[in-house]
């Protein structure tokens, strides 16, 4: 049982992971919304498996809100900004798609090594899938610094959520249900406001 | 009765942004409503921090909200800052009109922004309060680029983006300490309550809770624009709107400040306190070392006002890191430097209306165009720059004091190297700004308006704070130094 359960949260945890790295040597902005919304998809199935596993029922209900939100409203409201963008013309990051992935390769080793004392003190069957969670962030914050353009920054922004929503399942079977819906309605708001911001931008430089 | 207290603090500014936000004609109607029921939220945050001077019991609702000395302090300041922004925001002055949906816009986000910070230092649930935190920076973004210029169009994203995800490190931060609290085997339905928190805090792990702290003080660093987190900042506090610019300034800085206090009283139980003071130290130095030393090379007024303050959140952040007369020094700092800079930003922002333009050069010959805002404004600078006899004259005092007590004698040495360069260039910008003959073309005179009237307040009480502190704002500080070194 918590062997399954265990291979399971690993399973997809990796798959989180290697999601967030498609990002790096894609060039579309279609292909950076595919790889969010299957990670999205991904953590809610995390979400189930959890709550299904732990006996945490209100999290079935916290895996349909990350379905709903961040599998299909965030995501909509990227293509609409694509769209607008008015070209399909690739991205050009600050760093090259071999540096980048030597970068990543980096980072996911640093969160090995930063997250050992976290999985000491666990006695949870998912602790395995810690240190996955927090490469995920150190991945997540450097598509942010190494894209340029603002929807691809926004995509890194969004995986950084996920992989911390990640580590709150993963450490704690999630967070209070009162903070999960803060954090949801900032998402959402968040989401909106960036928007609204980077429709300015194309505005005023388009002058 | 607790109930009616948080009801009053918070209502006032949601309903206002309710009202801006249903009500579409006639938002000079709003802008009056909000203007005249901000001083409710003001005078309830001021009877709560009276009560807990006095040694009452903190206010408590539920599980959700919770105010004590430390809460109470900066609630007051928030909603102090937030009601004179809201009496001098746009819609109101007959002699200046501004666009209507200029007026709607910003009687929205600004109550909102106001709104959030106050649930901020309102709540018990460190949880919540990150989620309020995080809600800063998507209600004031939008406001950044009122005027659709691509300067602060460009700043607003830079500050959204670098807020977002730094805020993103500090709920990383907020969920180690969880999960931390979650393996000690407590009620994890409590688990990020303030004090089921603080009375956990020795049973948590300490590889765990330094890990913890380093998320949170990066992440609630960068809101709190200490460096090397801070490059959004000058642009965005520059490019807001004035009354925007001093909440963000004014109080905004505080309350990122406030949540790494709250943290680090938890932290500091779990591993003793050095690991936290020695990381704030070299945050704080650093912090103060950029903000002092870019003053002088500023062009613009209102980014002059934002490095300095870069400046003094750093000095406030190495105050924090020195026992209890540092940290009692520390919160008096943001509370004098809120007033200050709360007053200083606003002023900015009728200098920028009488000169159209943002330069120190272009702002020639102040004392004679505008002399009520210039005399103000210079005693805005003095008292940024640590003169006497104003507040933070004595808050700096009182952090070299702690510094040297704390036995720092060579760190100490430096702070106060830093308060001369940022004082000396501060008043040779000063000087730049308030003689020399204006453009040809400029308005000159100025009356003396409500506007002016009510700037002259928070420079009155600089100087009554420097002058003789109240004993009740002494006690209120002493009771908020025991929540943060019970």
């Amino acid at each position: 049982m918590d062997a399954t359960f265990s291979r399971l949260t690993m399973t997809a945890a990796s798959a989180m992971l290697l999601l967030a790295l498609v990002v790096l040597w894609r060039r579309h902005v279609s292909a950076y919304i595919t790889a969010f919304r299957t990670q999205s998809v991904v953590l809610a199935f995390v979400g189930g498996v959890v709550a299904w596993y732990g006996h945490v029922p209100e999290l079935f209900f916290v895996s349909v809100v990350i379905l709903i939100l961040k599998g299909w409203i965030v995501p909509w409201v990227l293509s609409g900004m694509e769209t607008r963008r008015h070209s399909a013309r690739e991205l050009h990051p600050l760093v090259n798609t071999e540096t980048s992935l030597l970068v990543c390769g980096a980072l996911a080793v640093a969160a090995y090594e930063i997250s050992r004392p976290l999985a000491e003190v666990m006695n949870l069957a998912t602790r395995g899938g810690l240190p996955v969670a927090l490469a995920l962030i150190f991945v997540s914050l450097f598509i942010v610094v190494s894209r340029r353009e603002a929807i691809a920054q926004i995509v890194g922004f969004l995986m950084l959520e996920n992989g911390i929503a990640l580590l709150a399942l993963l450490g704690a079977y999630g967070v209070p249900l009162v903070v999960e819906m803060g954090v949801f309605l900032d998402v959402l708001l968040g989401v909106l406001v960036m928007q609204a911001v980077v429709y300015h931008i194309y505005e005023t430089s388009a002058d | 009765m607790d109930l009616i207290l948080v009801l009053a603090l918070l209502t006032p500014p949601f309903a206002a942004a309710l009202l801006a936000l249903v009500v579409r004609r006639e938002p000079g109607r709003v802008a009056w409503l909000n203007a005249l029921t901000m001083p409710v939220s003001f005078a309830t945050a001021a009877a709560i921090a009276v009560r807990l001077a006095e040694g009452g019991a903190p206010v408590v609702v539920g599980d959700l909200w919770r105010l004590d000395a430390l809460s109470a302090l900066l609630a007051v300041l928030v909603s102090g800052v937030a009601t004179l922004a809201a009496a001098l925001g746009p819609g109101l002055d007959r002699g200046h009109r501004v666009p209507a949906g200029e007026t709607r816009t910003f009687r929205l986000w600004a109550n909102l922004f106001a709104f959030t910070m106050l649930v901020a230092v309102s709540t018990g649930n460190l949880g919540v309060m990150w989620v309020a935190i995080e809600a800063t920076t998507v209600t004031s973004a939008l406001l950044i680029p009122l005027r659709r210029t691509k300067a602060s169009v460009d700043a607003s994203w830079k500050y959204l983006l670098i807020g977002s995800v730094g805020i993103a490190l500090a709920f990383t931060g907020t969920v180690l300490a969880y999960v931390d609290f979650a393996t000690t085997g407590a009620d994890i339905n409590v688990a990020l309550h303030w004090t089921s928190l603080r009375a956990a805090a020795t049973a948590l792990h300490p590889q765990v809770a330094r890990l913890a702290f380093v998320f949170l003080l990066v992440g609630f660093g960068t809101k709190a624009g200490l460096a090397p987190m801070h490059m959004w900042l000058p642009d965005a506090h520059s490019e807001a709107p004035s009354p925007l610019s001093a909440m963000m300034s004014g109080v905004l800085l505080a309350v990122a400040l406030y949540a790494i206090v709250r943290w680090k009283t938890i932290v500091d139980l779990a591993v003793g306190s050095a690991f936290s003071d020695s990381l704030l130290i070299i945050v704080g130095m650093t912090t103060a070392a950029v903000g002092s030393f870019s003053l002088l090379s500023q062009t613009h007024f209102k980014r002059l006002l934002a490095f300095s303050s870069i400046e003094h959140m750093g000095l406030a952040c190495f105050g924090l890191a020195l026992g209890p007369l540092g940290v009692f020094a520390a919160l008096l700092h943001l509370s004098a430097h809120a007033l200050a800079k709360s007053a200083a930003f606003l002023l900015s922002g009728r200098v920028l209306e009488r000169y159209g333009s943002g330069t120190i050069a272009g702002a020639r010959g102040l004392l004679v165009t505008a002399p009520h805002t210039a005399v103000l404004f210079a005693a805005g600078i003095f008292a940024l720059g640590g003169l006497p006899p104003f507040g933070l004259f004595l808050s700096e005092i009182l952090i070299v004091k702690a510094g040297w007590e704390a036995g720092h004698p060579v760190l100490t040495g430096i702070v106060l190297v830093l308060l001369l360069v940022a004082f000396g260039s501060l008043l040779v910008q000063l000087h730049r700004m308030l003689f020399g003959a204006a453009a040809p073309g400029v308005v000159r005179g100025e009356r003396a308006t409500v506007s002016v009237v009510l700037l002259a307040i928070p420079v009155m009480l600089l100087v009554w704070l420097g002058v003789s502190m109240p004993p009740q704002l002494q006690s209120l500080l002493n009771h908020a130094v025991l929540v943060v070194r019970p």
